[in-house]
């Protein structure tokens, strides 16, 4: 067994001569992962309410939000793609069928203290269950939720709003995007980057129409 | 790529150190020998990374337990990588993923071999080598942040065919150019993309003494 101590020894070294590939020929285009419960049927939405501003998940004990001109684009964009599936948009949350939060991740270190699939619990601020109303009590993801984060990552979930009686119920996800890319020093491209990535979130989910 | 070349030279200095003292200047038939080389693989029968490239390096050595019959050892490594266009890949029946890649395959098989020279003593020492062992290897598909891996062990058989040269034949001090083909169990997933065993074929430059 000694023997075999230093021949290992040499396989861990030689390990390390793995010669990576350039990353610079990747593009600049944002990462785009999708999911959805393949019990749902969408055709039975037909409202669906957006909230006016988008999350960030920071290193910050308090929760912070971006509005307006900061998130007006990127909630434009999805209510397009949303109205361009059929889905409408009201104006408040006991209208609606449907919920869609969106998030930016601006650090990972709270999706790292919390590796479980219930990380959100302990986020201060983050989209609890009981924004969407006094009837969800927790998350509840019927597929398992693959993405792994990092830094300038956008996060849209579509929650399911349609039976809101009783209490500590759980609030089901029904689709999912997970967009992440590089942060140019242009916010112009910033902006192109993500109207893109959403876009690219509906191309790839053809399911979500109630057309 | 200067890390490699470092970790190389360093190898190579290495094995200098510790086998030149260990030989004189035969000016009989050696009884052993070693072989440091550079080496250009092609990965053949897979399209996940299936570039060819001169990452790889092999080092071998044997004793002579005939005069043309060597037993040895070897070890050797070699990484190909491939730029795969933005695609959507569909990942299981509900969830997809739009990005581009960069592929990589990175193989280290090590061993044991059996050395058969057709002569002995000249200037060129042609002969055939048959080399049996193991085989590490990380298949890797980078997408920007991320890098998503499968490592496997397999294992590996490897015919070569090959000619030592050494331009003046009493100091034993030379030339190496071989031919290789290489198959090696492993299986191994990452995303969508499959590969059940390993082929590849390349040559090698290196020195001999």
């Amino acid at each position: 067994m000694k023997k075999l101590i230093p021949i290992l020894f040499v396989v861990a070294v030689l390990t390390a001569c793995q010669k990576e590939p350039s990353l610079s020929k990747l593009d600049d285009d944002y990462v785009v992962f999708t999911d959805y419960d393949k019990s749902a049927d969408f055709g039975e939405y037909i409202t669906y309410y957006l909230p006016d501003s988008v999350l960030l998940i920071t290193n910050e004990e308090k929760a912070t939000y971006w509005t307006n001109d900061e998130a007006d684009y990127i909630l434009e964009t999805f209510a397009d793609n949303m109205a361009d599936r059929g889905f409408v948009l009201v104006d408040t949350k006991e209208e609606a069928d449907l919920g869609l939060q969106v998030s930016y991740i601006e650090d990972v270190r709270y999706f790292v203290d919390y590796p479980n699939s219930c990380w959100w619990w302990g986020y201060p601020g983050y989209w609890g269950p009981g924004y969407w109303g006094p009837y969800w009590s927790s998350w509840y993801y019927p597929y398992p939720v693959v993405y792994s984060y990092s830094v300038n990552s956008f996060l849209a979930e579509l929650v399911d709003l349609t039976d809101k009686t009783g209490t500590n119920k759980r609030l089901n996800v029904l689709w999912d995007s997970y967009m992440a890319g590089l942060k140019s020093s242009s916010a112009r491209m910033n902006r192109d980057l993500v109207i893109q990535a959403i876009d690219q979130s509906f191309v790839q989910s053809p399911y979500l129409t109630n057309q | 790529m200067k890390t490699i070349k470092h970790i190389s030279l360093w190898v190579v200095a290495a094995v200098f150190m510790v086998v030149v003292p260990t030989r004189g200047n035969a000016q009989n038939v050696s009884t052993s020998y070693f072989n440091v080389d550079w080496q250009f693989n092609a990965p053949i029968g897979n399209s996940f990374a299936d570039k060819p490239s001169g990452w790889g390096m092999n080092f071998e050595g044997g004793y002579y337990v005939m005069p043309k019959m060597a037993i040895g050892a070897f070890i050797s490594y070699h990484t190909n990588n491939k730029y795969i266009d933005r695609q959507t890949l569909t990942l299981s029946g509900s969830s997809a993923l739009t990005t581009d890649q960069q592929h990589s395959l990175f193989q280290l098989p090590f061993g044991v071999l059996a050395k058969y020279r057709y002569t002995t003593g000249g200037i060129f020492e042609p002969y055939t080598t048959l080399k049996l062992g193991a085989n590490y290897s990380r298949m890797s598909s980078y997408l920007q942040a991320w890098e998503l891996y499968d490592d496997s062990w397999g294992f590996t058989i490897s015919p070569e065919i090959g000619v030592s040269i050494f331009p003046s034949p009493n100091l034993r001090y030379g030339f190496h150019l071989a031919m290789y083909y290489n198959y090696t169990t492993n299986k191994s997933k990452v995303l969508t993309y499959d590969i059940d065993g390993r082929n590849n074929l390349g040559f090698r430059v290196g020195v001999s003494f």
